[in-house]
């Protein structure tokens, strides 16, 4: 039954069994394919494994459907080096912190020191825990 | 260069699956 693969499922996410996971979302998803849960783990546990191009993959071909994965495809992006598709992907999406800690993870690295620190100053409110490590090397980067 | 964290990382997680087993 559904559940007890989602009963191992859940066993090997806890266990950071990233392999496994995929291969049972994969059983999932063979009997019933368009399982939010199974598909969204699927794509995350190929993003903890490093397999960073399967999850892009995963998540193009789940784009005719009304699943948002933007946030997880400008991650995938942002880890590729791919900065401006992945401040693309971002567009669109409400400004909550973790989508302003990854554009300014994006920004940093595009050397775009002053709307870094910006967005860093936006995101104090939002008690992110080390927050201050990476806005201070904003800070010293900017000048 | 500056150390710089991973932060958005923190944010890649898993749904909760309680309701599924
Ligand atoms: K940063």
């Amino acid at each position: 039954a559904i559940e007890d693969l989602f009963t191992d499922l859940n066993r090997h996410i806890q266990r950071s069994e990233f392999a496994q996971a995929i291969k049972v979302a994969d059983q999932v998803l063979s009997v019933a394919p368009t399982d939010e849960d199974a598909i969204r783990c699927k794509v995350v546990a190929l993003m903890k494994d490093d397999r960073t191009e399967d999850a892009l993959s995963t998540i193009h071909s789940l784009e005719k459907r009304n699943v948002d994965f933007s946030f997880f495809k400008a991650y995938c992006l942002y880890r590729q080096n791919k900065l401006n598709e992945a401040l693309e992907s971002l567009k669109g999406l409400e400004r909550n912190p973790e989508v302003l800690l990854l554009e300014s993870q994006i920004l940093y690295r595009m050397g775009k020191m002053d709307a870094c620190v910006e967005v860093y100053q936006k995101l104090q409110k939002s008690k992110v825990d080390s927050l201050e490590i990476n806005l201070a090397a904003a800070l010293i980067l900017a000048g | 260069n500056p150390i710089v964290l991973d932060l958005a990382y923190n944010y890649i997680d898993f749904p909760s699956l309680e309701n599924r087993m």
